[in-house]
């Protein structure tokens, strides 16, 4: 029997897993509520990795999170993914599984991107049937996530939220309100990010997202690579009464930094969580290059430092 | 485009070619199909992913092929990067597969590909060996494997020894493993001149090893890929090096022979245990 939205757990403030902090987790067993995995890291693995996140499970509570299940995509659902995503969390048993209202790529190619949906009757269709097919598949709702976005579509018809909206309401799917994505999205779309999390059906909110941001001045790029902003902390305040306090998750995923380091910016999390704002230095607009949206290097091993030679 | 504009199949694919070849968006179907912002118009919009796609796929392919790119430097491992991308976009939804088919394509688009084997470019017949054994490294790490089962022991009999899941083997026109662990080292690391070289890779404990090989031993452990047994890679080496199998079968039980060695390495499987393990 498929578990409703309404009774999965409120996991608390967790972490997302990364590879350079796997052994200090093993070993140190730090206080951590919970892990996100991202699935894709761990869904084909024969090696450590695999290993690692059984560990983990045994440990900790655990979600997975993706980031190529492309339920936008026309191209159709890959199967053979979903049956590798299926067997993980048959053996993980993650509270539940989740991926972002986005396609990844078209025509048999993957840009390893998370590309923005023209927010349309005709996409939303589309996106709801794949949704009941995936959640079919998984045998649980699935979770899905706002993405970050550079462009809008000019022909969309409705705005994020009552696309999400309705898309829950059609499939019965759980939503991941990502903060940090909202407010930069709505930065760079001139709106209102108040408004947009005021707007959402955070009655469906499983869980929430936070993460830093590169700020470009008249845009920002969603980077993951630094603390999060002030702004953001003011929009999570906001988000975490409207959802009664949703399983929250910080995502550090560029220039990641020690596992203390990542854990004391989560536990930024609970100044935030009475209402009350605390007082946040403003991290200054940096200049220089832009730095890589939804970075996916911390995706790949080092597998060169693991590698050891031998006399012959 | 007209009125179909609007249908999501061509706007994904309109989209995805615009990503991944920014020079075929023209500005008009840019405007037509994307809403502008007060601080970000349509166009500066799509380039944040038209540059991301690059870098996102150079940062990883730079993690999997790190000799390769200190071999040719930043800037010329990127610009192949770059034509990699173009003529083999990637396919998968695991990024472990970008450089599957780096190395191939390296020697098939390599510019003196038809020319004859003396007039070849040294250098790039050692960026494609080079990048070869990288993949075959990368390849291990996730590899399935044998850790938590037992291995062969020095008392397992030589009928039972086979090659454990995790096991790899490579020849090369030049001594690309050296190359590579003197890079991992941090070490000086001049091109070197085109030797033979053999190596095997294997992987226990979820640590992957590099073994550099003879060419006899390489003959040996060929001969027991797919399967084969101890007696198989003896027949080998005798054929190779014309020596009589018992004489060869001397060599390998030797104190400084292959198989004590290779055991200890955990290159072998007791294929009786593998066979007890499957059936409970």
């Amino acid at each position: 029997m498929r578990t409703a939205i309404a009774d999965l757990p409120r996991l608390g403030l967790g972490l997302g897993l990364r590879n350079v902090h796997f052994e200090q987790i093993l070993a140190e067993r730090p206080p951590v509520d919970w892990f996100e995995a991202i699935s894709e890291n761990f869904m084909d693995s024969g090696g450590r990795p695999r290993a690692v996140i059984r560990r983990i499970a045994e440990l900790y509570p655990l979600v997975l999170h993706g980031v190529s299940l492309s339920i936008g995509s026309v191209d159709p659902l890959n199967l053979d993914y979903l049956a590798r995503l299926k067997r993980l969390a048959d053996e993980v048993q993650p509270a539940w599984i989740s991926d972002h209202l986005c396609w990844t790529g078209v025509l048999g190619l993957n840009s390893h991107d998370l590309l923005p949906m023209p927010l349309t009757e005709e996409s939303l269709g589309h996106v709801a049937a794949r949704v009941r097919q995936v959640q079919d598949v998984l045998g649980r709702p699935l979770i899905l996530e706002n993405p970050s976005s550079y462009v809008r579509f000019a022909h969309s018809t409705m705005d994020e939220p009552e696309y999400l909206h309705r898309l829950a309401e059609e499939t019965g799917c759980g939503l991941l309100l990502d903060v940090n994505n909202v407010y930069v999205s709505c930065f760079n779309a001139g709106t209102d990010p108040a408004a947009y999390i005021e707007a959402f059906p955070c009655d469906r909110v499983v869980q929430m997202h936070l993460a830093g941001h590169q700020h470009r001045g008249t845009y920002i790029i969603d980077t993951h690579d630094r603390p999060v902003r002030p702004e953001v902390w003011d929009l999570f305040r906001l988000a975490w009464a409207r959802t009664g306090g949703a399983a929250t998750l910080l995502e550090w995923d560029g220039d990641i930094p020690s596992f203390a380091e990542c854990h004391a910016e989560l536990l930024k999390a609970e100044l935030h969580m009475g209402g009350a704002a605390a007082p946040a230095p403003a991290e200054p607009v940096r200049s220089g290059a832009d730095r890589i949206s939804n970075p996916v290097g911390f995706l790949v091993p080092r597998v060169m430092d693991s590698n050891l030679l031998e006399e012959a | 485009m007209s009125g179909e504009a609007a249908a999501l199949q061509s706007v994904q694919h309109w989209m995805h070619d615009a990503i991944a070849f920014p020079r075929r968006a023209g500005r008009d179907e840019i405007d037509r199909l994307l809403a502008s912002s007060p601080g970000l118009s349509a166009a500066e919009g799509l380039a944040v992913y038209q540059r991301g796609y690059f870098q996102r796929i150079a940062s990883c392919m730079r993690e999997q092929f790190p000799a390769t790119g200190h071999a040719l430097g930043a800037p010329l491992f990127d610009d192949f990067v770059a034509d990699y991308l173009r003529e083999r976009p990637p396919e998968s939804h695991t990024l472990y597969d970008l450089g599957r088919r780096f190395p191939s394509w390296l020697e098939e688009t390599r510019p003196d590909r038809d020319a004859p084997p003396e007039k070849r470019e040294t250098w790039a017949d050692f960026m494609v060996d080079l990048a070869r054994f990288e993949r075959a490294v990368f390849a291990m790490f996730d590899a399935p494997g044998h850790e938590g089962k037992p291995f062969a022991r020095a008392a397992t009999p030589d009928e039972r020894l086979r090659l454990q899941p995790c096991f790899a083997l490579g020849a090369y026109d030049f001594p690309v493993p050296a190359y590579y662990h003197a890079v991992r080292l941090d070490q000086p690391a001049p091109l070197p001149p085109a030797r033979q070289s053999f190596a095997a890779l294997v992987r226990s404990d979820y640590v992957t090893r590099t073994i550099p090989l003879s060419a006899p031993h390489y003959r040996f452990l060929e001969a027991m890929t797919e399967g084969g047994g101890v007696e198989d890679g003896i027949a080998a080496v005798a054929r190779h090096l014309a020596l009589a199998p018992d004489e060869v079968r001397r060599s390998w039980r030797a104190a400084d022979g292959g198989r004590q060695r290779w055991i200890d390495w955990h290159f072998f499987i007791d294929a009786a245990e593998a066979q007890d393990g499957q059936g409970g």
